[in-house]
């Protein structure tokens, strides 16, 4: 399993990467490991003011779907349209061209509240 | 209380090759090895193997077991003989839905190996003893043998290429043919038989030769794949999965199954009353299949509206990998015809779909 050192990661299995306000955000590598082949991912509406921790996207193996939440208070500022065709980027390159979203951060003190990846390590190996 | 899974013989070999283990049926069996969706194309493009030692290997035999099988099961044995495969139907007594759907083996005139879902083990060896009394045409031995025997299916349109590199005996078995075969000096079964929608064999050895056949068939250039797209697989060819196409509240007249099903067969057959009041007044609803747009996936228990109106449920949906869209079998209300425009509710969201034939993908 990789995790990169330049991102924060959430419970759900999100990272973010945070650059002057604005955050990119995806699935780990261990959470496409565990969804399996990605064949769906319905992408968040440009524009959209989303809350922390709220359900705005979903990603779909061929086995099971699973929510993407919002891991900071926010607009969507930008999606992965690729996604749509291809979503086995998720898959592929989980931390590069599979990103999701990008959102203008609303709230700066949440980012705090985000975990660093030896954290997030921690918590997926126990 | 725990749960004991229990796991093929090939578990250890499984788990070297990295494979993702999950429960079914009460077995811990390979989801996936190396990816679901390489693993299906395979099967398309070249050929595959899968452990399906999970599914129940059990011996009727003796002078009663004709007549036994004959009065259980829907189909009729009449038509064909032995060393050939049959496709065949347990249907409850009471109200003929599908307790299990089987493959049957008719090794001697006075052999059969009967093949169903794992979880229907139990219920079927009941069942058999029970056709023996019913069916009073003298002794038969019935007998679980799944625990002493691998169940191999090597699917794909290389696949008897490949077997006949190493195993031309077991390679050159017929569509539906049973032949007796040796491996490693140890007595098996080929069959030409699978759950794909591809030409493949299903080989049966003793549980103490599996590791080199595995090994042979997976030298021979093979892929191993998994149950997951074992389901994939057999959601493009439009075979029924048991659980959602087939099992309580289902008839095989509703699952579009009416050919297993032999009315005419001399002495009946368990359950057939129940079915053939179904079979006058038409059965209430049909499994069709909806080719959709899109590739989110329906999933079983959604709902399919057509003109406004609730007109049934999906059963089984995925993407296909193969057409590059999704696709689902559902029970629609018989009113709803081929190639209806239909919309399927997932999660508050409405896929558009057309209502189709199975199978979705074809062998050329």
């Amino acid at each position: 399993m990789i995790y990169p050192d330049d991102l924060k990661y959430t419970q759900e299995h999100e990272w973010v990467k945070v650059t002057d306000g604005r955050a990119m955000i995806g699935i780990t590598d261990f959470a496409q490991d565990a969804l399996g082949d990605v064949v769906f991912v319905q992408l968040p509406e440009i524009g959209v003011s989303v809350l922390r921790s709220v359900g705005i996207a979903e990603v779909e193996s061929t086995k099971s779907v699973s929510e993407i939440y919002a891991p900071l208070t926010g607009v969507i500022a930008e999606v992965n349209t690729a996604l749509e065709e291809t979503p086995e980027l998720l898959n592929q390159d989980p931390y590069g061209a599979g990103w999701i979203f990008v959102l203008e951060v609303g709230v700066e003190a949440e980012i705090g509240g985000l975990m660093d990846a030896s954290a997030y390590q921690a918590l997926v190996e126990g | 209380m725990t749960e004991i899974l229990r796991t093929s013989p090939l578990d250890a070999v499984h788990r070297a090759l990295g494979a993702r283990l999950a429960e079914f049926g009460g077995w811990e069996m390979p989801i996936q090895y190396s990816g679901v969706i390489e693993e299906h194309r395979a099967c398309r493009e070249s050929a595959v193997v899968f452990d399906v030692s999970h599914l129940g290997s059990v011996r009727v035999s003796g002078p009663g077991a004709f007549a036994a099988l004959q009065w259980a099961f829907t189909n009729d044995l009449n038509r064909i003989e032995p060393r050939r495969a049959q496709y065949t139907h347990l249907l409850d007594e009471r109200d003929a839905h599908v307790v299990d759907d089987i493959i049957v083996w008719w090794l001697e005139p006075e052999a059969f190996t009967v093949m169903p879902n794992a979880s229907n083990t139990e219920p079927l060896v009941a069942a058999i003893k029970a056709a023996v009394k019913t069916a009073a045409a003298g002794e038969a031995e019935v007998l679980d043998v799944t625990d002493s025997r691998v169940v191999l299916a090597v699917q794909g349109p290389e696949a008897r290429a490949r077997l006949s590199t190493f195993w031309p005996e077991a390679a050159s078995v017929g569509h539906f043919h049973v032949v007796p075969v040796t491996w490693l000096g140890e007595s098996g079964w080929a069959s030409g038989t699978g759950y794909t929608g591809e030409d493949g064999v299903e080989i049966e050895v003793p549980a103490s030769v599996a590791n080199e056949l595995w090994d042979a068939i997976v030298a021979s250039g093979v892929t191993p794949a998994g149950l997951g797209a074992r389901d994939t697989l057999r959601l493009e060819a439009g075979l029924p999965l048991h659980g959602h196409e087939l099992g309580e509240g289902i008839t095989s007249l509703q699952a579009g199954l009416a050919w297993v099903v032999r009315f005419d067969k001399p002495g009946g057959f368990r359950g057939a009353g129940a079915l053939r009041v179904e079979q006058e007044q038409g059965p209430s609803r049909v499994l069709r299949g909806i080719s959709v747009e899109g590739r989110q996936p329906p999933r079983g228990g959604n709902t399919v509206f057509f003109g406004g109106d609730d007109v049934g449920e999906v059963s089984s949906g995925n993407f296909s990998p193969i057409l590059g869209h999704s696709i689902a079998l559902a029970f629609l209300k018989p009113s709803v015809e081929l190639g209806a425009e239909v919309t399927i509710e997932v999660r508050g969201r409405e896929l558009r779909g057309t209502v189709v034939r199975p199978p979705f993908v074809r062998r050329p």
